[in-house]
């Protein structure tokens, strides 16, 4: 159900796991909103819809946090490289041209 | 009303003060590091400290005068409004991933991240422009805001609400920049959320508790305000099906793009400050929801409310509503500690804007306009001075707002009709290109004024609802930048090719991945090829336009 191993280049890959992410997300947000606040007023409804949205949260990060984490340790052995690049263009410099 | 504070209420606001101005020296010596550190922290936070930054700069002074105002209104159902944020959820999982790994410190920057030559320059150029004119405008606006509780509690002159508190926290924004800001918003985060706890439960126990605000909305006729999902009709009255659904798909399909809202040049700083993908993403969705929640304890506050002062109709006094239950039911000794979380509140949105508007000064205007070749520490100089110049042209917006509101609504909302489709086209489809881009921005310019402002005004139009004002200026524009992308020539492949690689944009970017798959820097399995990022160079075309 729950993958929980990615090699970091086929977490760059878009899957299955952030399709379940991108739906229940937003589900999250109603729920717990709208839940938390008839559950204040003590409304059974509110309760059933928080308690849902929590459940719903925990699931999506299981999902969602195995591949974030490949994809983190992946990019970060990257991320020097583009910010040398980033750094030279905006100061107009070619890449290949040295830091002063 | 006129609130008396005893000298225990003025010691809670002189600590929290103090408090605020210590995270200015305290991170004095890492904000003046780097640019990096003036306006990053050094791109080294865990999530929870942008998310607390995201949850403390969107809970502003004037957030608690808007909310109440639509659920005063709408009941229950008007906390739908409160959904615009609700990009969040998917963009941390798309956008935000997106936006991070492209590593641009602003919004403006990513257009030369993404787009190429002339047209991207043009658009880094202008969003630059747009966005210092913007938080200084915010700045203005929240400024008055505090500066007409300061009047509405003491019957100080609006002036020295808008004026003082911006100064103080101008010392720790211009000390130590965004180490400050976030430090800052930290503290301020927690003191806000516990106080809007407090005063909310106070405001619910003091009308009779849950069961209590059921029965007098019973005994009101006015039940129906306690569920959320009681609309006006399909297409009528104050709050129809067809504008319900509008936000819900404006809000959530948004976050497939960046911009879609205004609050996302906000969240694009603190998703570069976070120090991994993983913990942007984290610090998207938690302040988010976090702010979300908030809005549902401030909800039933102000039912009770409601049902404490039913007849209430003139808007501008019910707005107040929340900080009414502040003061005039907490105890004595507790007020001052009220109005140091309502500084709380603040504070963190006044200097996340002095700070975001500076980095694009800085960063985007300065630096790659004006001097190319700025030490680290000449640029945190002009980080200081383009502070200070916020802070001044805010106080200016200030003082001559008078309509709040209409002002508010055109340019966060209307403004953005236009351009939410490119804002969403520019991360899922490879075609679009930099002058489709720029040409949604000047066509939206023209429409939303013809459509909101002069059209009806001449009588060619009626005066539209804010849904249907949303879609036309959305055909409109579409009319103009497609054919403007579609008759000009895509991205350079290798510049297509080398964001592919290093962003991973999700949607329709078939001929780009197949081009990268060719050069062998993608494998079919969805392996990336070991140096893929050094092949996939474009070399030597960037400083080209």
């Amino acid at each position: 159900m729950i993958r929980k191993t990615w090699s970091a280049q086929q977490a760059d890959e878009w899957t299955k796991e952030d399709w379940i992410a991108i739906v229940l997300s937003p589900l999250c947000y109603v729920l717990i909103t709208i839940g938390a606040a008839l559950a204040i007023l003590l409304q059974i409804s509110g309760f059933i819809m928080l308690l849902i949205g929590i459940v719903l949260t925990v699931y999506l990060h299981l999902v969602i946090d195995p591949k974030l984490k490949a994809i983190s340790n992946e990019y970060e052995t990257k991320q020097q490289d583009y910010l040398r690049e980033l750094e030279a263009k905006v100061r107009w410099k070619s890449i290949n041209q040295k830091e002063p | 009303m006129t609130v008396t504070f005893t000298f225990l209420d003025w010691l809670w606001v002189v600590l929290f003060l103090l408090l605020m101005l210590g995270s200015g020296i305290l991170f004095y010596r890492l904000g003046k590091r780097s640019e990096s550190d003036f306006f990053l922290a050094g791109r080294g936070l865990p999530w929870w400290l942008p998310a607390s930054s995201v949850y403390a700069t969107h809970t502003a002074t004037d957030t608690p005068m808007w909310i109440t105002g639509v659920i005063y209104k709408n009941g229950m159902a008007g906390i739908w409004y409160t959904f615009f944020c609700g990009w969040a959820a998917i963009s941390a999982f798309v956008s935000t991933r997106i936006f991070r790994r492209s590593l641009a410190y602003t919004q403006a920057e990513w257009n030369v991240v993404r787009f190429t030559g002339l047209g991207s320059e043009l658009l880094r150029g202008w969003m630059a422009g747009w966005q210092f004119f913007m938080n200084m405008f915010v700045l203005g606006w929240v400024g008055i805001a505090m500066g007409r509780i300061c009047e509405y509690l003491f019957a100080w002159p609006i002036w020295i609400g808008l004026i003082v508190f911006s100064l103080v926290c101008a010392v720790y924004v211009l000390a130590a920049g965004y180490w400050g800001v976030v430090m800052a918003d930290f503290q301020q985060g927690i003191i806000a959320f516990l106080v809007i706890i407090i005063v909310s439960v106070w405001g619910i126990h003091t009308a009779g508790g849950p069961n209590g605000i059921i029965e007098k909305l019973e005994i009101l006729g006015e039940l129906d305000r306690m569920n959320p999902f009681a609309f006006t009709g399909w297409w009528s009255g104050d709050f129809p099906i067809a504008w319900f659904i509008t936000m819900m798909l404006i809000a959530f399909l948004g976050g497939f793009g960046m911009g879609t809202t205004i609050d996302w040049y906000v969240e694009a700083q603190r998703i570069q400050s976070a120090k991994t993908v993983r913990d942007a993403s984290y610090s998207i969705w938690w302040g988010t929801i976090l702010g979300l929640i908030r809005n549902s304890v401030w909800a039933v506050a102000i039912l009770a409310f409601f049902v404490l002062f039913p007849n209430i109709t003139e808007p501008s006094e019910y707005e107040m509503g929340w900080f009414r239950l502040g003061f005039d039911y907490l105890p004595a000794g507790m007020l001052g500690f009220f109005f140091a979380a309502i500084l709380a509140i603040h504070l963190s949105t006044i200097s996340s804007h002095l700070n975001l508007g500076a980095l694009y000064a800085t960063r985007d205007l300065y630096q790659h306009y004006v001097n190319p070749q700025a030490s680290q520490k000449r640029l945190v100089q002009v980080g200081r001075i383009s502070t200070g110049i916020l802070l001044l042209g805010s106080f200016f917006y200030g003082l001559i707002m008078e309509d709040i509101t209409s002002w508010l609504i055109f340019a966060l909302w209307i403004m953005a009709a236009g351009i939410w489709l490119p804002n969403i086209l520019q991360v899922i489809w490879w075609r679009f290109n930099a002058w489709g881009y720029l040409s949604s921005w000047i066509a939206n310019l023209g429409f939303s004024w013809l459509v909101v402002w002069i059209l009806p005004e001449l009588n060619v139009i009626p005066n539209l609802l804010d849904y249907q004002q949303f879609w036309i200026l959305m055909i409109l524009g579409a009319l103009v930048y497609f054919p403007v992308t579609l008759l000009t020539k895509s991205e350079p492949m290798d510049h297509l090719v080398h964001y592919y690689v290093m962003s991973r944009p999700i949607g329709w970017w078939k001929p780009v991945r197949e081009e990268a798959m060719r050069r062998g820097l993608i494998l079919t399995n969805g392996d990336t090829a070991s140096g893929a990022e050094q092949a996939s160079r474009p070399l030597d075309t960037y400083p080209s336009i």
